[in-house]
């Protein structure tokens, strides 16, 4: 027993003995600029064509190269080149554009090539990478960014997906120039070719990892990976990385809102700056939380809803107790998407009906549901009441946001809500079941019980307003896509700045399985949709994107919509502007770690 | 000669095990289970591509040819490539599983060894002050929600809110200090829970061997506690605790502790088997089913044999 208790105090010691080592080098050699980032969920597959998410993002675009990215600083969000050297050269007929890549850049060292050198990138990668999304062994998740936009590329994939046989509209006009041909003007194609699905993977890789290069990176980003599993990634600097200084003002420095963060000590110098970048998953946030507190592990943390009324001075503005001020550095951000809950109109009970009054009945049922919900009180309770509420569907993120727009659908007046139901003839006894999906979670289960409070108070009995919980997303998004669901509670984030990413969730021919899970076809609604897809930015185009928006809004379709307030949290050794949205993860290349231990400017941002 | 012959008797018996078992699992996972299909599609699907998947998947193929694959793969030991990541089933037991052993066998160990003992402590003390004390502290770990320890112990131990002498996450087997950094706290927590359910099993098993005449008779011949104890209670009551011990270990192996891995970000095969169950990566379900299913019947074999080391009046026929 003694012998017992002293092996104890032995292996206690030693641990402890080497914690002490552990609390100066973080884990790594010491001379090693080491970033810990901190993500609340792993990413399943960190292969490009199966890039859907910000968690894949954050990988994909540090470990492959894209033709263009968004600037590290600018926002709102701004595209410039990447791997290409210029914007595309587009036709008058917006039908063609041909984008030149750099010369000289290398896919990292990998078996993959022959002798294990990387060999130079050309416009065949970028055509074969696309490919890629149309053949179905690769189980792509991007093909619909192009899909029925490129002259023949369809047709590719229906001829058997051989990637020897060309396409038409997708071709390297020489070594380092792509050739795109659109079937239709395409604006947001540039936006497409910013994100992860679109990063140019070397073809060799695929053919000799084939599945596994979901999870054996072969790029020629930044990075290269050094391990990966479902707790972190560890990326190494790539020596490779072509040398492009930084100019912080032509990335959008804003020396106002960004300047506490010590950003202009990058300005003259090429990325990456690190030897080493880790991003640990972490979706507990307790543990998330207690990393990030440590000082000597995660240097990066999105702040956990229980944490904010602990760490927050005030909330309009944001800031920052002095205790944490003092600590670390801050911004916060509304999100680059939303989150919103629609009816599904192919069901008869509450949309389209072959009844013309009935189909009246249904739309005044929908307006005073719309009407009971308290999106006040929903981001009081759910998103620290820093969450922006507003009408409709194209949230404040992008350019076309409109702040001036009535705020009827997102105030809650509980008389007329009821009135819009006696106006309908709805009472408890005809008023139909209300089925609530949603995934098996605690949160889940809080909102669905609040939304149940307030039909209740608009007089929709609490029997008839039902809960069908999902045990994964996968089974919701099956019943999304199946349309078996009433009533659909969802999160969309933007894939790129532009209100046609959201206004496409409500575009008839995209029903279901499509993304318009709502299953709203408004014939007026779609030949606008179809108008403003081929126009360029404008304010025409604005214009006929608010009155879509408007649309939506008049028909009650959707109670909608909050754009989360973001706050990030970073140690104040490290020299960035962290950012998860829109593709997220590009900002990584460009952090930086003050070892001097000089770097405290003090401060936040919004 | 014996033995043998017992073990190919019993491992043949265990093959209609293993086919139960497979057989509906794999029943739950493909009519029960997640749809991976609609993890897999875009944003914007038609159905022609829903289609795609599932014949990428093998799902339209005929549920007993699906079964018949299955059972293929367990022969061949090759289950293919993991729906969600695409690296090798294999691979992935072969890295995650010796990771879960590493970190579970300290705690597994730990807990069961001191349970004995607590348990021989209690017992022999029994209904006086030590044996309360110890229930007690029993019913204390076994009440408190592992969940609950875990995150108290992280804090406690890890944390800068605590001592802050441990990492809160992460994994480095690179050395032994390295191992016994990473692998103190979170052996702690699950020698804290299990420590509870352990002493309090042994406690019951050994005070009913102590009701025995051997051990009344050993008693009145002056049997000094220590030998009582070890000789007359413990080496008799060795069936049901090993029946215990052995009948964690294919848990142990094949499933790794969700939470433990989960909190300390430790990429076991615990965290491996939640995200395939919640997601319906079924290659890889399959081979932790299989696997365990096959540990179970290997488990059964050895518990028998040692059954007759620890008893020679077992008989294995």
């Amino acid at each position: 027993m003694r012998k017992l208790a002293w092996s104890l105090v032995v292996i206690v010691a030693v641990a402890v003995a080497g914690c002490a080592q552990e609390q100066k080098s973080n884990g790594y050699d010491p001379s090693l600029k080491v970033y810990r980032h901190a993500m609340d969920q792993a990413p399943s597959s960190i292969d490009p064509v199966q890039a859907s998410n910000v968690y894949a993002n954050h990988v994909v675009l540090n470990a492959y190269d894209t033709l263009y990215a968004f600037k590290y600083l600018a926002r709102p969000y701004e595209v410039k080149p990447n791997l290409a050297v210029d914007f595309p050269e587009i036709s008058e007929d917006l039908l063609t554009y041909r984008i030149k890549i750099k010369e000289g850049v290398h896919f990292i060292d990998d078996p993959a090539f022959p002798g294990g050198v990387g060999r130079e990138v050309v416009a065949e990668d970028f055509v074969y990478s696309i490919k890629r999304h149309f053949d179905p062994k690769m189980r792509g998740q991007g093909a619909w960014l192009w899909q029925g936009r490129i002259v023949d590329l369809d047709e590719w994939k229906a001829r058997g997906a051989d990637y020897d046989d060309p396409v038409e509209g997708l071709r390297a006009a020489d070594r380092y120039t792509i050739e795109i041909r659109l079937n239709k003007p395409y604006p947001q194609l540039t936006f497409t070719l910013t994100m992860g699905y679109a990063a140019l993977v070397p073809r060799e890789a695929v053919e000799k990892y084939g599945l596994e290069m979901s999870s054996r990176p072969v790029g020629s980003g930044p990075f290269k990976v050094v391990s990966y599993d479902t707790s972190k990634i560890v990326f190494r600097k790539n020596e490779k990385f072509r040398q492009e200084p930084v100019d912080i003002w032509y990335e959008g420095y804003n020396p106002e809102t960004q300047g506490f963060s010590g950003v202009e000590a990058i300005q003259g110098r090429s990325p990456p700056f690190l030897d080493i970048l880790e991003i640990d998953f972490i979706a507990e946030s307790a543990a998330r939380w207690n990393s990030f507190t440590k000082d000597n592990e995660v240097q990066y943390t999105g702040v956990p809803n229980e944490q904010v009324d602990n760490i927050l001075l005030s909330k309009h503005p944001v800031t920052l107790k002095p205790e944490y001020a003092e600590k670390y550095f801050m911004y916060a951000g509304v999100e680059a998407g939303f989150v919103f809950q629609a009816f599904n109109l192919d069901f008869p009970e509450f949309g389209y009906n072959e009844d013309p009054e009935r189909a009246r009945r249904n739309k005044l049922l929908r307006c005073a549901v719309i009407k009971g919900f308290d999106w006040a009180k929903r981001n009081e309770s759910f998103y620290s009441d820093i969450g922006v509420v507003f009408p409709g569907i194209i949230p404040p993120a992008v350019p076309e946001y409109d702040p001036d727009l009535p705020r009827w659908s997102v105030e809650r007046d509980v008389d007329e809500a009821r009135q819009l139901l006696a106006e309908g003839g709805w009472n408890a006894d005809n008023l139909p079941e209300l089925v609530y999906g949603t995934t098996s979670s605690v949160t889940s289960r809080q909102f669905f019980e609040q939304f149940r409070g307030w039909m209740k108070k608009i007089g929709y009995p609490s029997e008839k307003v039902k809960i069908k919980q999902f045990a994964t997303f996968g089974d919701i998004s099956k019943a999304w896509k199946n349309s078996t669901l009433p009533f659909v509670a969802k999160g969309w984030g933007l894939d790129f700045p532009d209100a046609e990413n959201t206004l496409q969730l409500f575009y008839g021919p995209n029903g279901s399985p499509g993304s318009n899970d709502a299953n709203y076809r408004n014939p007026e609604y779609d030949r606008l949709y179809e108008e403003t897809s081929v126009m360029l930015p404008s304010p025409e185009r604005t214009a006929l994107y608010q009155t879509m928006n408007k649309m939506v809004i008049d028909d009650c379709v959707a109670i909608t919509g909050l754009s989360r307030t973001r706050i990030m949290l970073w140690h104040k050794d490290v020299i960035a502007i962290p950012d998860r949205e829109i593709v997220g993860g590009f900002f990584l290349k460009y952090v930086d770690v003050d070892r001097t231990g000089k770097a405290d400017a003090g401060g936040s941002g919004t | 000669m014996e033995t043998f012959q017992y073990a190919i008797r019993k491992l043949i018996g265990g093959i209609p095990l293993v086919l139960g078992v497979t057989f509906i699992s794999f029943l739950l996972m493909v009519y029960f289970g997640p749809d991976k299909t609609y993890e897999l599609l875009g944003k914007n699907p038609t159905e022609e591509q829903i289609a795609e998947i599932r014949h990428e998947l093998g799902y339209d193929k005929p549920f007993l040819v699906r079964y018949g694959d299955y059972l293929k793969q367990m022969v061949t030991l090759d289950f293919g490539s993991s729906d969600s990541t695409g690296e090798p089933v294999s691979k992935i037991l072969a890295r995650t599983v010796p990771i879960s052993l590493a970190l579970i066998t300290p705690g597994f160990i730990l807990g069961n060894v001191l349970g004995i003992i607590l348990a021989l402590i209690a017992a022999y003390h029994r209904s006086g002050f030590i044996d309360k004390f110890i229930m007690g502290f029993a019913v204390v770990g076994m009440s408190i929600s592992f969940l609950i320890v875990v995150i108290a112990f992280q804090i406690i131990f890890s944390s800068s809110y605590g001592l802050n002498a441990f990492p809160v996450r992460g994994w480095n087997a690179s050395s032994f200090i390295e191992y016994l950094r990473y692998i103190t706290v979170p052996t702690l927590s699950t020698v804290f829970v299990a420590l509870g359910y352990n002493t309090r099993f042994y406690r019951a098993v050994l005070v009913e061997e102590m009701t025995r005449d051997h051990v009344r008779t050993a008693k009145a011949f002056g049997t000094r506690p220590g030998k009582l104890l070890y000789k007359n209670i413990l080496k008799n009551s060795l069936i049901p605790i090993i029946t215990r011990i052995m009948f964690s270990i294919p848990l142990v192996i094949v499933s790794g502790s969700l939470i433990i891995e989960s909190y300390f970000g430790i990429p076991g095969i615990g965290k491996v088997t939640f995200d395939a169950i919640t997601t319906g990566d079924q290659p890889v379900l399959k081979a932790v089913v299989g696997l365990t299913a096959v540990l179970f019947v290997l488990t059964l074999l050895l518990t028998d044999i040692l059954y007759r080391v620890v008893d020679p009046r077992v008989s294995l026929k």
